[in-house]
């Protein structure tokens, strides 16, 4: 449900560029909670009342499409968000999220799909 | 048939019939000496007769002197008388003699001339002693009783005469058969003989004439079988899909089939008996320098030889290839080596191929780093822009500096990144002096998001710096197959341990020794002996099979080694790879086999 300052989980092993996408994120307006890695991301995702998820793919442990089968599995209205640096994602991961990224295509691009997906009626995969 | 054999039937066929015209002549000879034995005799019969006749003559002179003298008293008749009278006694003699063999004959003549005695003495003297006393001398009982004595003589003449032309008769007969027997012989003999000489000359050429069809026989298969083999053994040659050339002892060339004349780009004809180093021209392919010739090279050695690699053929058109050859020797039956023979095929191809598989392999551990190298860079080059945009639009002035260090920090790793990725790239020209660890450290570096992606814990030991001589690039590709061959092997949740020392300082084996161990599950043995081979691999679709047959290459190149330790022990399974580069090698061209 779609509030005044929609809370983000963001989820990425890379410290700067998590560091740096929450300040892109604060400043455009979100509250913004973040992870390390999967576990913790899972854990904080069931704890707090999040409203999307943006997930990157290539993780230690557990890489994103494991963590967004679980993110399904406890909160399936969720929206999520793959962010990758890779260039083609295998298919099964992809259709298990919303939208589906590259981390080249700019932060204007992410603000953007971000708002699409927070105005969009929920859709249960 | 041998030659003493048919030296031996020469002998008989030309021996057999002289020994016959021997036997033949002698035979003739001893029927010829009968015969002449037999007119011998006739002739024997002949003077026989004549004496007869010619005593007969002298009684008949004596009677007719007798009687003129009788019918004229003179003494002129007489003078025939006398003379007969006194030559008859030794005629008489004669005859006797000449009868003597003959019994009746012999009382024939003394029959004779008792009554011849009886005429002369009882009749012809008395009439004579008459005359010449004046009386007459016609008194018929006296004439008469003269005439029965006469009488008596020829009757003696006669029969000695009849007698002897009787046996003169029965041995012209003798001898008549004697000829005709002579003949029947002769021919007899001759057809005999010749149909014996026929018979046997027929028999012994017949062998001969046998002998010899069997010979010629064999001698058409024989040679019928040479020719099959030859055109077979030229077939096969000629069917051959490497060229080959065979050169006599010194050099010259004596054939070549057809791949050789179109790799040389000579043919037969004119490459014929010219020195070999005319149509196989081969040099070195780096230095262009001209190389001992397989059939020198053969000679010196008396012994199955191959060329050096990187042999290049120059063609009668001046264009070149790269060959690979062998050279033999041809030997006799007394272990001369009467010639030499080379073969040699074209590996422009496979050795341009090679040099692909190997410039592709390095372009493939780049790509099994492509993963990584992009995260490695599109992560910082993300932050950087978002940091950008940040300072676009609304953050203050005052936080800018904040926002600045951390691109640069970010930059500073794409940097890295890169770098290290480029040295796995480009190589130098020639070995340079390289510092092993910090080349594996970039490597690491590399392979950090990797390692954490694979979720192995990574140890290094690698206390000082180490120098070697070699080709950077080379050595980071090397490290780089080792380094991911283990984190595949013991993820997740391993352990992989690098260290590397110098060892054997101060000898002529000193160099840096590299190792890097796995607690994975380990290689089976009859896998170990496998794993160097190209296109071997346990990864399925996942692995090109080339990179250790790559990475020995490359440390085969640098004079050095690698070896691979391993057990699939409960207890202690695991990997390690070792590799020993030397200090300063002599660098070989890259084995590949």
């Amino acid at each position: 449900m779609p509030r005044n300052f929609p809370l983000v989980l963001c989820i990425d092993d890379e410290l700067v560029g998590l560091k740096v996408r929450k300040m892109v994120l604060e400043r455009a307006g979100y509250q913004v909670l973040t992870a390390t890695d999967g576990v913790s991301g899972i854990s904080v995702f069931e704890n707090e009342p999040v409203d999307v998820v943006v997930l990157d793919y290539s993780m230690p442990g557990m890489h994103g499409g494991e963590v967004a089968s679980r993110l399904r599995q406890i909160k399936p209205h969720v929206p999520i968000l793959l962010l990758s640096a890779y260039i083609g994602l295998p298919g099964e991961v992809t259709s298990l999220v919303d939208l589906y990224m590259t981390k080249t295509e700019g932060a204007p691009v992410l603000l953007q799909k971000l708002g699409r997906l927070l105005q969009q009626p929920v859709a249960a995969p | 048939m041998n030659l003493t054999e048919f030296n031996r039937i020469l002998r008989q066929v030309f021996l057999l019939p002289i020994i016959a015209l021997l036997i033949t002549a002698g035979a003739l000879y001893l029927q010829v000496r009968g015969a002449n034995e037999t007119v011998r005799l006739i002739q024997d019969n002949d003077a026989n007769i004549t004496q007869a006749a010619l005593v007969a003559k002298l009684v008949l002179d004596q009677e007719s002197g007798l009687r003129g003298y009788q019918a004229t008293g003179d003494e002129r008749f007489l003078t025939e008388f006398r003379q007969a009278e006194s030559t008859i006694q030794g005629e008489l003699d004669n005859l006797a003699t000449a009868v003597q063999a003959d019994a009746n004959q012999r009382y024939n003549v003394e029959d004779l001339r008792n009554e011849y005695q009886n005429w002369h003495d009882a009749f012809a003297l008395p009439i004579m002693a008459t005359v010449r006393a004046g009386g007459t001398a016609n008194d018929v009982t006296l004439n008469l009783y003269g005439k029965t004595l006469m009488d008596q003589v020829r009757q003696d003449i006669r029969s000695i005469t009849q007698h002897a032309e009787a046996a003169r008769s029965i041995r012209i007969e003798q001898w008549h058969r004697q000829v005709r027997n002579t003949v029947e012989a002769l021919l007899a003999i001759a057809l005999g003989m010749g149909v014996l000489i026929g018979l046997f000359t027929r028999s012994r050429l017949k062998a001969v004439s046998s002998a010899y069809r069997t010979s010629l026989e064999v001698l058409s298969r024989r040679a019928e079988e040479i020719f099959q083999s030859e055109q077979r053994l030229r077939t096969t040659l000629v069917s051959i899909g490497d060229g080959v050339i065979t050169c006599d002892a010194e050099g010259r060339i004596q054939m070549m089939n057809p791949v050789a004349c179109d790799l040389t780009g000579w043919t037969q004809a004119e490459a014929h008996n010219r020195p070999l180093e005319d149509v196989f021209h081969i040099v070195n392919e780096s230095t262009g320098k001209a190389v001992e010739t397989p059939v020198a090279k053969v000679k010196r050695l008396r012994s199955v030889v191959g060329v050096a690699q990187d042999t290049a053929l120059i063609r009668k058109n001046g264009t070149r290839i790269l060959i690979a050859d062998s050279g033999a020797p041809i030997r006799d039956q007394t272990e001369e080596i009467i010639g030499i023979v080379l073969v040699f095929r074209d590996i422009t191809l496979e050795r341009r191929t090679q040099e692909t598989l190997l410039s592709n392999e390095k372009l493939a551990v780049t790509g099994r780093l492509a993963a990584t190298i992009a995260h490695e860079i599109h992560n910082p080059l993300d932050a950087v822009s978002n940091l950008l945009y940040l300072m676009r639009n609304g953050t203050s002035q005052e936080e800018f500096p904040q926002l600045i260090d951390m691109a640069e920090s970010e930059l500073a790793r794409v940097t890295q990144i890169s770098r290290a990725m480029l040295g796995l790239y480009r190589e130098s020209r020639a070995p340079v002096s390289v510092e092993i660890k910090s080349t594996l450290e970039d490597v690491l570096l590399l392979m950090e998001h990797r390692f954490l992606e694979l979720q192995v814990t990574l140890h290094t030991d690698i206390p000082s710096p180490v120098r070697v001589h070699a080709f950077p690039a080379e050595l980071r590709q090397v490290f780089t197959n080792l380094l991911a061959n283990a984190a595949e092997a013991c993820s997740p949740g391993g352990n992989i341990r690098v260290s590397a020392c110098y060892t054997n300082a101060g000898s002529p084996a000193a160099g840096a020794s590299i190792d890097i161990q796995d607690n994975g599950p380990g290689i089976p043995q009859e896998i170990l002996s496998q794993l160097f081979q190209p296109f071997f691999t346990t990864k399925g679709e996942n692995g090109t099979g080339l990179g250790l047959w790559v990475s020995k290459g490359i440390v085969n190149k640098h004079g050095g080694s690698i070896n691979i330790v391993s057990s699939t022990d409960s207890a202690t399974h695991g990997t390690a790879v070792t590799v020993f580069l030397p200090e300063k090698p002599a660098f070989n061209t890259v084995e590949t086999n």
